[in-house]
């Protein structure tokens, strides 16, 4: 587990946007994760993103690490933000874009 | 197949005083939408406020599919 969760926070300093979905952002296999990928594509920040249906030993660790027991998880700027609820909930308040842009820019 | 009722009784037990709704979106007792408001959320961020709920379902958590949620902290009263 450890080398899995070592692995994890490497990924999410890798991308100002680290996305832990189901599926992939072009065939997202759960609405939840498509309803994440929506958003980021709406605010229009690169992002990258890792399926856990293809790693499931991840899936677990991903949910142990962030004490989130579900999917998907959106990490900005190596820190957790929520899911799919509180990603929407932000980008309806207009309170996700500048985190995301600042966090793409530093 | 989970209850309304268990998922607020849940809810209920672990946040004295909050106020939920909940409601079963397909009618098949595994997809839910969830509103909580609750004192226990006051001057804690969004991730913390609905790590709380998950903490409260997670004995129902493995029966439930999708869980939709939303958190608030209660308004103020006017006095």
């Amino acid at each position: 587990m450890s080398d899995v969760i070592e692995e994890i926070e490497r990924e999410i300093q890798s991308s100002p946007v680290m996305v832990y979905m189901k599926g992939t952002p072009s065939f997202p296999m759960c609405g939840f994760s498509a309803a994440t990928v929506e958003v980021l594509r709406e605010i229009g920040v690169p992002f990258k993103s890792v399926d856990v249906l293809a790693e499931p030993e991840k899936r677990d660790a991903i949910k142990a690490y962030t004490n989130w027991p579900t999917i998907p998880q959106v990490f900005v700027g190596g820190k957790f933000i929520g899911g799919c609820d509180i990603v929407r909930e932000m980008h309806a308040k207009g309170e996700l874009a500048p985190l995301v842009r600042a966090a793409a820019k530093s | 197949m989970v209850s309304t009722t268990e998922i607020r009784q849940c809810v209920e037990a672990a946040l004295p005083g909050a106020r939920v709704l909940v409601a079963d979106t397909t009618g098949a007792g595994d997809h839910f939408e969830l509103q909580v408001s609750a004192d226990a959320f006051k001057g804690k961020g969004l991730v913390e406020q609905h790590q709380l709920v998950y903490g409260a379902l997670a004995s129902l958590m493995p029966r439930i599919h999708a869980l939709s949620l939303r958190t608030q902290v209660p308004e103020e009263r006017a006095k």
